[in-house]
C-alpha cells in the first residue's frame, strides 16, 4: 500500500511514525512545503529570543527518515488533489496514492491592511524561515510593531523585548488574548505587558504599512504613525484549504472530518490544525494546538490501516506565558456561574459552571491541577458537590474519588 | 513483572515524609540539610492531598499513553526505555505547561522559579541501585510500596482474607485508626 502524507508537522510525522510501527511493508510519502527536517513551531519565539538553541527545534535525528523508511520530499507545496485518480500535483508531478493524508497544518491569516502583504521588515512568526528572517532583521530594527495578541502575538513580544527592542502591540479587539480570558483576567495581563515596558493598544487595529528606503518604517493605527523598522503580523491562523479545489473534499473553516479523521471522499483523510471536527460543540470544533495534531495525526494513521479507532474530540485547552506569568484557559469563557479564587499577589483562579458541569477556565499565576479541571470538563462530571473548593489550587485528583471512599468508609 | 509504586490510601496519614524525602532526593545534596539550604530550593514531585478525613499522596501514574508525552513540543517529556518511567529533560524544557494543562492527574507541576515541568521520575538512580524510590523508602505507614503488582495483589488478599476471619474488623490497622490511637495514649 502507497501513503502519501501532505505536511512535515507533528500531525505528520506522528501518522507517518504509527504507520510505521504498525506497517513495515507500507510505502510511506512525505510532501512537505518547507526544505527543512521536522521541527517544532513551538518554541520559535523562544528560538527568535535566543533561549532555545536551533538543535533543539529538531525533535528528531538526522537519519530519522532513512530509517524508518519514510521518502520524505522537501519543497513540494501540493497545488491539486485528484481523488478520482487517486493522486496529487506537486511542483508538477504526480504523486499516487492508495491512502492520502493531509496534514498541511495551518497558516498566518494576514489582514487586508495595505503594506501587511510583502513589505520588508513584516513577518509572521509561523516558520522556521520566518524565525530566521526576523533573526536577521533583529539587527537592524530598535522598535517594533506586534499585530495581534494571541499566543503567538504575546510570545513574539516577549521574545523583542528581551532582545532590547521597543515593543508596540496592537489589538483590534477591546483586550488583550480575546479568544482565551475575559476582561478582567485580560487587564492582569495587560498590566504584566506595560509593566514590561510593552505600549499596549487594543481596540486600535493596523490601518496601512508605511514603508521606507529601509523597509517598513512605521505603521499607522488609530491615525497615530507608529515609527518601527520591525513588524510581526500574528493575527491568528487559519486552514489552507486552497490544495482543495476540485477535488471534492468538503471543508467549512477546515477540512471536515469524522471521529476516523476521513473525509468525506474514500481513501483521504486528515489531521492536525487543517482539520474542523462539524459534530463537535463550538468550541471544540477547531483547535489548533499541538496535542491535537499529533493524536489526530495517529487516530488517521490507524484508520489508515483499516483499524477502526475513535478521537476522543479535540482539547480546547492551552497555555501561553507573558513575562513568566502562566496563563491557562480551558473550554468556553461563558457559564452559569463562576468560581473564584485568588492568593492578593496576582494569581486568580476562575472557573465557570453550566448546569452543575465546568464549562471552561482560566486561571493566571497559579495554573497547577488545571489539567484535573479540564479533564472533569470533558467527562462532564457533576460538580457541585465540590462547592468553592473547585477554584483551589488544593483542589486534585482525590476529590473526584470522594464518593468511592465515602462509601468504603460507611 | 517489574516492581512499582503502589498507594493504599487508607493507611495515608498525611505526614507528608514522602513530600520530603522526594524534594531531597532531587536536590543537589541529597541530604535534608543540604537540601533546606540550596537555592532554589528542591521541589518535590509528591503531594498529600487531603479531602476531609482522607488523604492521598498524589503523583505521576506513568500512563501508558501519557498525555504529558503527547502534548509536549519540545520533546521533553519521554519515556525512559530502560524503567518505562515518564520524565522530563529539563535541557530540553522549556517551561510551556503544555503537559500541566493535559495531565488528568495533577502530576506534573510547575516550577516557577527554575521554569521546568516538574514531576515523579521514579527516582532511577535508587531503582538502579535496587533501592526502593525515596518515597516510599520515607513512607512510615506502608501506604507507599514498592512491589510487583503479583506481590500486591497477594498482599491485598491476605488482609483482606484475615479480615474476613477476623469478623469484619482489619487486621492491618488503617491511617485513620493510627492516629486515633495515638491520641488515645496521650
Amino acid at each position: 500500500m502507497k501513503i502519501v502524507i501532505i505536511g512535515n508537522g507533528p500531525a505528520a510525522v506522528s501518522a507517518a511514525e504509527t504507520l510505521r510501527q504498525q506497517d513495515r511493508d507500507c510505502e510511506i510519502v512525505m510532501l512537505s512545503r518547507e526544505s527543512v527536517p521536522f521541527y517544532s513551531p513551538c518554541p520559535l519565539a523562544e528560538y527568535v529570543e535566543g533561549s532555545v538553541p536551533k538543535a533543539h527545534l529538531f525533535l528528531r535525528d538526522r537519519d530519522f527518515y532513512a530509517r524508518t523508511g519514510i521518502d520524505i520530499r522537501y519543497a513540494r507545496p501540493v497545488t491539486r488533489i485528484e481523488p478520482q485518480a487517486r493522486q496529487v500535483w506537486a511542483e508538477g508531478e504526480a504523486v499516487a496514492y492508495d491512502r492520502l493524508l493531509i496534514a498541511s497544518g495551518s497558516r498566518a491569516f494576514v489582514p487586508p491592511v495595505p503594506g501587511l502583504a510583502g513589505t520588508r521588515g513584516v513577518f509572521e512568526l509561523k516558520t522556521l524561515g520566518d524565525a530566521e528572517a526576523i533573526l536577521e532583521r533583529i539587527g537592524i530594527a530598535r522598535r517594533a510593531v506586534v499585530i495581534g495578541s494571541g499566543f503567538i502575538g504575546l510570545e513574539a513580544v516577549q521574545a523583542l523585548v528581551r532582545r532590547g527592542l521597543e515593543v508596540t502591540l496592537l489589538e483590534a479587539r477591546e483586550q488583550v488574548l480575546p479568544a482565551m480570558l475575559d476582561g478582567e483576567m485580560a487587564a492582569l495581563v495587560e498590566r504584566r505587558l506595560v509593566e514590561h515596558g510593552v505600549q499596549v493598544r487594543t481596540g486600535c487595529g493596523a490601518e496601512r504599512i508605511l514603508e521606507g528606503a529601509d523597509g517598513v518604517r512605521a505603521v499607522l493605527a488609530g491615525g497615530v504613525e507608529i515609527p518601527c523598522e520591525l513588524v510581526i503580523c500574528a493575527a491568528g491562523v487559519h486552514a489552507d484549504l486552497s490544495i482543495l479545489e476540485g477535488s471534492g473534499i468538503a471543508a467549512n473553516r477546515g477540512i471536515l472530518v469524522d471521529k476516523r479523521m476521513r473525509t468525506s471522499v474514500e481513501g483521504v483523510f486528515a489531521a492536525g490544525d487543517v482539520i474542523e471536527r462539524p459534530d463537535a460543540p463550538e468550541k471544540h470544533r477547531i483547535v489548533p494546538n499541538w496535542p491535537n495534531a499529533v493524536s489526530t495525526g495517529r487516530i488517521a494513521a490507524w484508520n489508515m490501516l483499516g483499524v477502526v479507532r475513535r478521537h476522543p474530540g479535540l482539547e480546547a485547552v492551552n497555555v501561553v506565558r507573558v513575562f513568566d506569568l502562566p496563563i491557562a484557559s480551558f473550554g468556553v469563557q461563558t457559564g452559569d456561574s463562576c468560581l473564584r479564587w485568588q492568593d492578593g499577589r496576582g494569581a486568580v483562579r476562575k472557573v465557570l459552571l453550566k448546569e452543575g458541569r465546568l464549562a471552561g477556565g482560566q486561571l493566571i499565576g497559579e495554573i497547577n491541577g488545571t489539567g484535573v479541571l479540564h479533564e472533569m470538563m470533558k467527562k462532564g462530571t457533576a460538580v457541585e458537590r465540590f462547592g468553592t473548593h473547585l477554584a483551589h489550587p488544593g483542589f486534585g485528583y482525590i476529590h473526584t474519588l470522594e464518593p468511592l471512599r465515602a462509601v468504603k468508609w460507611a | 513483572m517489574s516492581r512499582t509504586i503502589f498507594t493504599v490510601v487508607e493507611k495515608c496519614v498525611a505526614c507528608k515524609s514522602c513530600e520530603i524525602a522526594c524534594a531531597v532526593e532531587h536536590s543537589r545534596s541529597k541530604t535534608l540539610a543540604g537540601a533546606i539550604l540550596e537555592t532554589p530550593p528542591p521541589q518535590r514531585r509528591i503531594s498529600v492531598e487531603g479531602v476531609g478525613a482522607y488523604n492521598y499522596p498524589s503523583r505521576c501514574q506513568h500512563c501508558a499513553d501519557a498525555a504529558c508525552i503527547t502534548a509536549c513540543p519540545t520533546g521533553a517529556m519521554q519515556r525512559d526505555g530502560g524503567t518505562d518511567k515518564v520524565f522530563s529533560d529539563h535541557d530540553k524544557c522549556i517551561g510551556c505547561w503544555m503537559c500541566v494543562v493535559v495531565c488528568p492527574f495533577g502530576g506534573v507541576t510547575a516550577d516557577p522559579v527554575g521554569k521546568k515541568a516538574v514531576k515523579c521520575d521514579g527516582c532511577p538512580e535508587r531503582t538502579a541501585r535496587g533501592e526502593a524510590p525515596a518515597c516510599v523508602a520515607a513512607c512510615p505507614t506502608d501506604t507507599l510500596l514498592y512491589l510487583t503488582p503479583e506481590e500486591f495483589a497477594a498482599q491485598r488478599r491476605q488482609a483482606t482474607a484475615k479480615a474476613a476471619v477476623c469478623g469484619g474488623e482489619s487486621a492491618t490497622p488503617n491511617g485513620m485508626d493510627i492516629l486515633r490511637s495515638l491520641k488515645r495514649t496521650h
